[in-house]
């Protein structure tokens, strides 16, 4: 589904990404932690091109992600994006966030994004808040409408970028759960998260990042019982309790 | 594209032509620099009038400002020079229009009050972005108040309203082009003067234009050596 | 007391109705090319950049009433006959306007965070869609206010228009001064319609800031 072959990044002088390699297969969920700076974020961007990378590839469904002839806007409809703060877009309700890019994009009526948009609602748990402004939402709330907004064009994959870092503490859970569903579902998901308890449930691979490598790779208890190298050691000690 | 029209660069520097726009330059120049000072007088005045613990006097200062503020320029101008003779009374009426350049006198007391307005503005503003955060702060540290004005605050509060008072000693000279409708005979009514004449107000206004231009860099070179003087003698520290 | 207005009122409103107009064109043509010289202020193509930004330099630098003659003389050259004042004060006004809204809007643009248009591309939207429907309305809503206080900078200049001789309020008001002498009263009621007006539109600017506070 998504295959990264020795890409680098670079802003500047300095080295972002080095020599990422990663194979993530279709249904799959991958889990990626690190501490911060570690371009975890970064990564992420490289894989729908919003950010670009100047060694190396990506392919997303066999699309080369860095060839000039590839249309970008097209290959970002496959891959759905949720982010830390939320990014609702404030002038909207949260309706109009979910339908604004399959009307315009996927040129849908009015009647069937409507539609598709309430069914999303009433899946992450809100469909009494099509109308509300994401002002008068909850942090919880506005990350489920994002979750929502994302899932509105059909991706093949889902990436999420820290998606509780931002959440106070009892809103955690609802995020969590929607997304346990969707990665229990079958949905290819790439999550950013120091939310071991999510992965733990429903993580097929958990990659360790350090200073813009991939440290240690893993499944499941293994990768918190037995970690191998000395930083994913001391990086669990100090976010596991 | 074929214009039928010759151009002419030579009105701006042939005599008299070029005479004419030096001395519309000179005017431009006194008119700004006077009223600037005036301006600066002023609106020094009335914006810490609108920071002062007595209420009438911020109200008369909020007067000023909202008056001057909200008229344009070029009526306040008219109404100075046409109606302000009035007010004295019929005798000295005939008085004052009797002065001879009376229209340059209007123009710079003019131009002083409504600037002095916006600088007022810059001057509370400025204030009121320090009160909070460094007068508690420097309190605390055991300062007197006076101590805390000399050190911390007025120093502080020039740094900040140099910039905007940049931008409006460059607008006090594109506002000085105002005057023109009064008969002052500064840099843009010469060049209006020359195409009256040659029918070549094209070069002529081109030729206007690149001398407020370079009056504004002028203006913008004078405040980045003074705010960079006033940095190194600086007594806050900042970047 | 005002009697030289009330005799004169019909004229002088003809006037006023002028300075509207103006005005109206103006903000329509000044917003609308502003966007775009906001949009070319931030933009990372040097070709745009630029040249964008020597236009804005170049208008802030220069009085207004230069730009009013320039534009006079200039129209007749490239249109071939001479220029009725409103079409050609129009212009000036548009291009003047346009790189003070222009610079209002960039401080707009730039207040959206990345993140956000990056959550608009990521859903498959075009350069264009993103500006058109999330860049472009976050910055009006963030900058009505000085969008506002522009506007009626803008209403306020109009005033300078006089110099090219089109009939808006205070050129109708220096003729009927000059029939009727009665200066204090004329300019004194010119003065008093622009005071009115724009306090209120002060007033309303004030509020729309009071409105921006909660959540934008």
């Amino acid at each position: 589904m998504i295959e990264i072959r020795d890409m680098s990044k670079w802003y500047g002088d300095f080295q972002v990404l080095s020599r990422i390699n990663e194979v993530i297969h279709r249904g799959q969920t991958v889990v990626v932690c690190g501490p911060s700076g570690s371009g975890k974020s970064t990564l992420l961007r490289c894989i729908n091109g919003l950010e670009p990378f100047q060694e190396g590839e990506v392919l997303v469904d066999g699309v080369s992600v860095s060839d000039p002839s590839t249309n970008l806007y097209k290959l970002r409809q496959k891959i759905g994006m949720v982010f830390q703060r939320f990014e609702l877009y404030p002038h909207m309700t949260a309706l109009q966030n979910i339908t604004l890019a399959p009307l315009k994009v996927k040129k849908k009526t009015r009647e069937e994004a409507g539609k598709k948009a309430m069914e999303l609602l009433a899946r992450v748990g809100i469909p009494d808040k099509a109308d509300s402004f994401p002002a008068n939402l909850s942090g919880g709330q506005q990350q489920r409408v994002a979750i929502a907004r994302a899932l509105a064009m059909e991706p093949e994959v889902m990436m999420f970028d820290e998606p509780t870092s931002a959440l106070d503490p009892e809103m955690i859970k609802e995020v969590l759960d929607v997304m346990i569903d969707l990665a229990k579902g079958g949905m290819t998901m790439v999550v950013v998260s120091h939310e071991m308890g999510f992965a733990r449930e429903v993580a097929d691979e958990i990659i360790f990042m350090d200073e813009g490598k991939i440290i240690e790779r893993g499944t499941g208890e293994e990768f918190f019982k037995n970690p191998k190298s000395e930083r994913t050691k001391d990086f669990l000690s100090k976010i596991l309790i | 594209m074929r214009l039928a029209y010759n151009f002419d660069w030579g009105v701006l520097w042939r005599a008299p032509y070029g005479v004419w726009l030096l001395q519309g330059i000179w005017l431009t120049i006194q008119l700004g620099l006077i009223a600037w000072i005036i301006a600066l007088v002023l609106g020094v005045t009335i914006g810490t009038m609108r920071i002062s613990p007595w209420p009438w006097v911020r109200r008369i200062g909020t007067a000023y400002v909202e008056v001057f503020r909200n008229i344009p320029f070029l009526v306040q101008l008219f109404f100075w020079y046409f109606a302000g003779p009035m007010i004295f009374g019929q005798a000295m009426m005939f008085k004052i229009n009797a002065i001879s350049g009376l229209n340059y006198y209007v123009a710079i007391i003019g131009l002083g009050l409504y600037t002095a307005s916006r600088v007022a503005e810059h001057v509370r503003a400025g204030f009121a972005s320090i009160a909070r955060d460094q007068f508690q702060a420097a309190l605390s540290t055991g300062l007197t108040e006076i101590q805390m004005y000399r050190f911390v605050i007025i120093p502080y509060a020039l740094r900040i309203i140099i910039p905007p008072l940049t931008t409006e000693f460059l607008t006090i000279f594109k506002n000085s082009s105002v005057a023109m409708t009064i008969g002052v005979a500064e840099t843009t009514f010469m060049s209006y003067k020359i195409d009256s004449e040659t029918f070549h107000g094209l070069e002529a206004t081109t030729g206007a234009m690149a001398v407020y231009l370079a009056i504004g860099l002028g203006v913008v070179k004078l405040m980045g050596m003074i705010e960079s003087r006033f940095r190194i003698a600086g007594l806050v520290g900042r970047k | 007391m005002f009697d030289a207005v009330w005799r004169n009122l019909p004229y002088l409103l003809g006037g006023y109705w002028v300075t509207v107009k103006l005005t109206f064109f103006a903000l329509i043509g000044g917003i609308a090319l502003g966007v775009l010289v906001g949009l070319g202020r931030i933009s990372k193509k040097k070709w745009i950049y630029y040249p964008v930004t020597f236009y804005v330099n170049l208008i802030r630098n220069i009085p207004l009433i230069l730009v009013i003659f320039w534009f006079y003389f200039v129209m007749p050259i490239i249109v071939g006959r001479p220029m009725d004042p409103f079409p050609s004060a129009v212009i000036s006004f548009i291009v003047f306007e346009a790189t003070y809204f222009g610079e209002i809007l960039r401080a707009g643009f730039q207040s959206v965070s990345r993140d956000l248009i990056q959550a608009g591309y990521s859903t498959g939207l075009t350069y264009w869609q993103t500006t058109r429907y999330l860049l472009v309305p976050i910055a009006f809503r963030r900058m009505l206010p000085s969008m506002i206080t522009q506007s009626i900078v803008t209403y306020q200049d109009t005033s300078l228009a006089f110099v090219i001789g089109l009939p808006e309020l205070v050129r109708r008001t220096a003729i009927v001064d000059g029939l009727e002498v009665r200066s204090i009263q004329l300019f004194g009621f010119v003065a008093v319609v622009f005071f009115i007006t724009c306090y209120l539109g002060s007033i309303v600017s004030r509020r729309f800031e009071v409105q921006r506070e909660r959540g934008f």
